[in-house]
């Protein structure tokens, strides 16, 4: 029965000719979206492969240099987009794409989309992920907001109950109706996208990217179920069409635009963020000063080369088989990144404290649910964003801490010399390797499951109203 | 014996007003039963409470000896129900309603068959295959006999189901429901009209007010008199 | 008249009966003041932050003066010694505040190249950026056409399902009048609100009382306008509530969602900028390559920018501040012209959004606010111009000390220049964007107008 009456819904919607305007219309900005995705995607990642490319092999090609002059030579560390994020660019237009790296301090990751663009990009980016979290949602809105009250209004409704079916039923066919036709909007761009990633060999037999995009897909449709199911239950409650499309329309707008924006702007006002300026000046002072106030620079330093001498049993720095100058650069460096790691931490604790905000009002707003959700599997999330940047950091600390070790065994009076260019060859470039969905699942879990409850309590609520139903 | 049809002291109590006091009725198969009444007199509230669309305050309608309010699925494979505008889906054709009302029912019919059940209620054959978005208010009543027929009910609920119906698709109508009644069909019938009541009924009820006042057969009476019997309930 | 102002009334009756709507007005009032709030706040702590600078600046002079007794070298200060250049915002930025977050609103500078620097960006959630700013200008802009809309949708539609219009008509009463008392109740409503925010808003960021004001408030008034001129011409297809909402709806998504982000696509396509990064890689090359290069090669191309200087000492050194200087603006120079093209390539992508803005008025309105209120790229543009004059003069400050080899006193500290930098409304950008609002405002009535005229009121 759930059949016969999902396929007179599937049936009258294709035969609706201001829906299957609007649904071409929609399928045809998700393949557009992905298409444009797709090939922004690969532009943007060839830019930063032949940029990283280039700095990798300016590195390997130094002159002969003292290991310091190539310290602050430096390198740079570019973000490769990940795998998904044609579909969800997430966070990266507005998260820079490199970041330089060199001696003594950690630089800002640099040259972000929305800094090359005026306010134009403001007003949201058209990606898969934008149409699938609000346009399909209207689109489904349109579709079922008369539901109930048109064969209520029209009296088809007594008509079919008095065949023998129960309101449950009826409500339980529409929404495999309507998931039908949803379906037939949201697949084929969906399957272009998995073609668009099979074809590309880097993809083809990556099982992590298939199951990210798997889960991508589930995510969504439980994202739709709710749409339709939600539709469907006002649909059933409010008397008039009229009252049940402008309660909808007056939802989405509450959960997808004002409560986002609203939650991410509280989150910020609550938990303010230290500036750079403020951050650079704290970490100096700490570095300087030492942590809490004890052992300053001066002492650590004069500690430092008072134990050599008493290692090496000598009484000058002349003396010395190794470079007092080389060792302290790396007892500062380990020091100072020590400091910059705790304030980076702290830093990424305020930005987790504003986010978990919105990420709770995921609760209370399925959009809020989806969208962490989204860029989480796309990996263009914050999560992803701060493994980048703390890749990025590991691998300058350790370059450094490399060309100090180099510049230590050098010796004494090591400023007057330099080290071979094939000593550079040796030292190994900067590779980010993304992190695994297992990686990712913690941060995940929150909107998952608000977005399970919400399926469920939805479809138990709902069950209940459509029960209370008047018929008559 | 278990009546096709019956109400036990069915009251029904809105928040406003007190549409049903006490109904009681028995009828069984192959009566034409016709309930007589002004606006607002309760026949539409006594055909929900029958259908179980409306939950009674007291008392109980019962369809083929069960309650309906606590089988409001099953009593549903007793009952047809034609509506006073029959309303369809308008995206699907005079057919694709049929067969979806049919298989909701339960019955799987070929479109041989779905086709006879259409001419029987004497929709036109070429707009079989049209949607009902294009069909006038009497080809979609002859739609909803379709379905009715299809089913094979042992009670028609109906609801002023002539109004609107030019005279010959009226008598047309009327001649149907003989025709069923004949064959043990039960129908209960709510209408303004006395003269179809007097020419299809087997018995006439009156309602006023949410009572019913007086139930006669039609053997015994004339048109004339019954008009008269009517009016002098009415004032 | 009287009819008139009997319709009128009427209607408020309606619009006070009806509590959804009352309910989702207060909503959009709510939701104003909070984002006045915001807007605010926002830039409050921008200010704050931009006024801790110089107490960090002055720490980090009182640090070198112990670590570099009197008489210091230059070159030693100038390495160690940071200073800001700022961006103060406008009064205006509190109602739209455009990228002032997405933009850095400082610089930390030190003698060293600057486009090495010029570039750094600040702490931001890019969480935070990405939902948006929930400002009075995104109010204004995104959710007062979503409450026309809903205040506007059944214009006539909802008398004519109640059957209500026939009798309406009945009267010595003409549509056009009807559907006019309709429109001016909610266009008094709507403008109504929206003076009262941009006037609280005002206020509370106390802008100054000049002719921006007006400019604001026509660039509101036309812009609510426009979509009340939408909702009128929907009107005049004669369908349906649903349909109307549904059409509506689909005109905002189309204006507000669409558009934009389609014209982002384009843009972006159109006006490919060169990257950024290659400028920062190009220059990193240049100022280490001049470690190795013979000194008096890179003094010579110096002096032959700053032939002032040419007269000074010749170099025998291991190691000299003035050369070391020297390189770092070769650096800078020798990617002068990807800098150029850097800037160009963004202000040209932001004229062509200017150029093409008449396609959605919702974009022509947020861009034309964030002109006023100078919050949006060419300020950003302007701002990094003004840091890079900065950068010059403190060269030209620390030069003499360089090159004439002068001892750096703990004096010299306070004759060093500072750098300020407010932005400023670009009016011409703003008026441009009203004319163009006025001319979407035209053709929306004239089509709204030629419709009623063709198919005339039909109450069923």
């Amino acid at each position: 029965m759930i059949q016969s009456i999902a396929q007179k819904e599937f049936v009258s919607t294709l035969r609706d000719r201001r829906f299957v305007v609007l649904s071409v219309l929609v399928l045809g900005l998700l393949l557009a979206a992905t298409l444009v995705g797709r090939a922004s995607y690969r532009t943007l990642q060839r830019e930063r492969t032949v940029a990283q490319q280039t700095v990798n092999d300016q590195f390997h090609h130094q002159p002969n240099r003292h290991p310091h002059r190539v310290a602050h030579y430096g390198s740079f560390a570019f973000r490769p987009k990940s795998g998904l994020s044609f579909l969800d660019a997430g966070l990266d237009s507005f998260t820079g794409a490199s970041v330089f790296l060199e001696a003594h301090q950690q630089n800002s990751v640099n040259f972000s989309q929305a800094q090359q663009s005026g306010s134009l990009i403001r007003f949201g980016e058209l990606t898969v992920a934008f149409v699938l979290q609000l346009l399909v949602p209207l689109l489904i809105i349109f579709l079922c907001f008369s539901a109930f009250t048109e064969e209520r209004e029209t009296g088809t409704l007594k008509l079919l109950l008095s065949q023998g079916v129960s309101l449950r039923q009826v409500a339980w066919g529409k929404i495999v109706g309507y998931g039908r036709a949803v379906a037939l909007v949201v697949g084929p761009a969906l399957a272009l996208a998995a073609w668009l990633l099979f074809g590309e060999e880097e993809f083809g037999n990556n099982p992590d990217l298939w199951v990210r995009l798997a889960l991508f897909g589930a995510s969504y449709v439980v994202y739709f179920f709710l749409f339709i199911v939600g539709s469907v239950v006002v649909s059933a409650w409010q008397q008039h069409a009229r009252t049940a499309l402008v309660t909808l329309l007056g939802c989405w707008m509450l959960g997808c635009i004002i409560l986002p924006k609203a939650t991410a702007n509280l989150g910020a006002n609550l938990f303010p963020t230290i500036t750079k300026a403020q951050m650079d000046a704290a970490v100096h002072e700490e570095a300087q000063k030492g942590i809490n106030g004890h052992d300053p620079q001066d002492k650590r330093t004069a500690l430092l080369k008072e134990n050599l001498l008493k290692k090496y049993g000598v009484t000058s720095e002349k003396e010395l088989p190794v470079s007092v100058g080389g060792l302290v650069m790396a007892e500062s460096e380990a020091y100072t990144s020590q400091v910059y790691q705790q304030h980076f931490a702290d830093l990424t604790r305020t930005y987790e404290r504003q986010n978990a905000l919105s990420t709770w009002a995921g609760l209370l707003n399925p959009y809020q649910a989806i969208r962490p959700l989204s860029i989480g599997l796309a990996g263009s999330d914050f999560a992803h964003y701060v493994h980048f940047q703390q890749a990025a950091e590991d691998y300058r600390y350790q370059l450094v801490q490399r060309l100090n070790a180099l510049q230590a065994s050098m010796g004494y009076g090591d400023k007057e010399r330099k080290l071979d260019a094939a000593t550079w060859r040796a030292i190994p470039t900067f590779a980010y390797h993304a992190p695994p969905l297992s990686w990712a699942l913690g941060y995940l879990l929150v909107p998952a499951l608000a977005l399970l409850l919400w399926a469920v309590g939805l479809s138990w609520l709902g069950l209940k109203v459509i029960d209370k139903t008047p018929i008559a | 014996m278990t009546y096709i049809l019956e109400a036990k002291d069915l009251r029904k109590q809105y928040p406003d007003k007190l549409a049903l006091q006490g109904l009681n009725l028995q009828i069984e198969a192959g009566e034409v039963f016709c309930l007589l009444g002004q606006n607002g007199a309760g026949k539409s509230t006594t055909i929900n409470l029958f259908l179980g669309f409306v939950q009674p305050t007291a008392g109980a309608a019962y369809i083929n000896g069960l309650e309906v309010a606590s089988n409001a699925l099953r009593i549903k494979q007793y009952l047809a129900y034609i509506p006073e505008n029959v309303m369809l889906y308008p995206h699907l054709t005079g057919l694709e309603n049929l067969a979806l009302f049919s298989s909701l029912a339960g019955f799987k019919y070929k479109e041989s068959e779905l086709l006879a059940y259409l001419a029987q209620a004497g929709l036109p054959v070429e707009a079989v295959q049209r949607r009902v978005g294009t069909y006038s208010k009497g080809m979609r009543q002859k739609v909803g006999i379709a379905i009715a027929v299809a089913k094979h009910a042992k009670v028609l609920l109906l609801d002023e189901p002539t109004s609107g119906l030019d005279p010959k698709a009226s008598n047309e109508f009327s001649e149907l429901l003989r025709q069923l009644s004949q064959q043990g069909t039960a129908v209960f019938m709510a209408t303004h009209d006395i003269f179809r009541a007097k020419e299809v009924g087997t018995r006439v009820g009156i309602m006023r007010e949410g009572e019913l006042v007086d139930v006669r057969p039609t053997a015994l009476l004339n048109a004339n008199e019954l008009e008269q019997l009517y009016l002098h309930y009415m004032h | 008249m009287r009819v008139f102002w009997i319709l009128f009334t009427a209607e408020w009756r309606h619009f006070k009966a009806a509590r959804g709507l009352v309910l989702l007005t207060s909503l959009v009032l709510l939701v104003g003041l909070y984002g006045i709030y915001y807007g605010t706040t926002e830039i409050g702590r921008q200010r704050q932050h931009l006024a801790e600078l110089p107490a960090l600046a002055h720490h980090n002079v009182e640090e070198l003066k112990t670590k570099f007794p009197e008489p210091a070298d230059a070159g030693e200060i100038g390495y160690y010694h940071t200073t800001f250049a700022v961006h103060h915002p406008t009064p205006w930025a509190s109602l739209s505040l455009g990228q002032r977050d997405v933009n850095p609103y400082y610089v930390k500078l030190r003698l060293l190249g600057l486009q090495g620097q010029l570039y750094a960006s600040e702490n931001v959630n890019p969480a935070k950026v990405l939902s948006g700013n929930f400002d009075l200008a995104f109010v204004l802009v995104y959710l007062f056409p979503l409450l026309i809309i809903a205040l506007s949708f059944n214009l006539l539609s909802s008398e004519k399902e109640q059957g209500i219009l026939p009798l309406l008509l009945a009267q010595p009463v003409s549509a056009a009048l009807v559907v006019g008392a309709k429109l001016a109740f909610r266009l008094a409503l709507v403008l109504g609100l929206a003076l009262v925010l941009s006037g609280v808003a005002m206020l509370w960021a106390r802008v100054p009382l000049d002719g921006r004001v007006g400019l604001w408030l026509a660039l509101v008034m036309l812009y609510c306008l426009f979509w009340f001129g939408l909702a009128f011409l929907v009107t005049g297809l004669q369908r349906n509530s649903a349909f109307n909402a549904v059409a509506l709806v689909g005109l905002w998504l189309v204006l507000v969602v669409l558009v934009p982000g389609l014209l982002n696509v384009y843009v972006s396509a159109a006006r490919p900028v060169p990257q950024g990064i290659e400028l920062t890689v190009k220059q990193r090359e240049e100022i280490h390559g001049g470690w190795d290069k013979p000194k008096t090669e890179t003094m010579n191309r110096f002096f032959a920018l700053y032939p002032q200087w040419r007269d000074t000492t010749t170099i025998k050194e291991h190691f000299v501040w003035r050369w070391y200087y020297a390189f770092q603006h070769l650096g800078d120079q020798s990617v002068q012209p990807l800098a150029v093209a850097y800037t160009d390539g963004l202000r040209q992508r932001y004229e062509l959004v200017n150029r093409l803005n008449w396609l959605s008025p919702a974009i022509n309105a947020q861009t034309s606010l964030n002109a006023l209120a100078g919050t949006d790229l060419p300020t950003h543009l302007a701002f990094q111009r003004s840091a890079t004059r900065y950068h010059d003069t403190l060269r030209a400050f620390y030069y003499p000390y360089l090159f004439r080899q002068v001892a750096f006193t703990h004096a010299d500290y306070a004759k060093e220049p500072t750098h300020t930098f407010t932005s400023s409304s670009e009016i011409s950008t703003t008026i441009r964007g009203l004319g163009k609002l006025l001319v979407s405002l035209g053709v929306v009535y004239a089509a709204g107008l030629l419709l009623f005229r063709a198919r005339p009121i039909n109450p069923r």
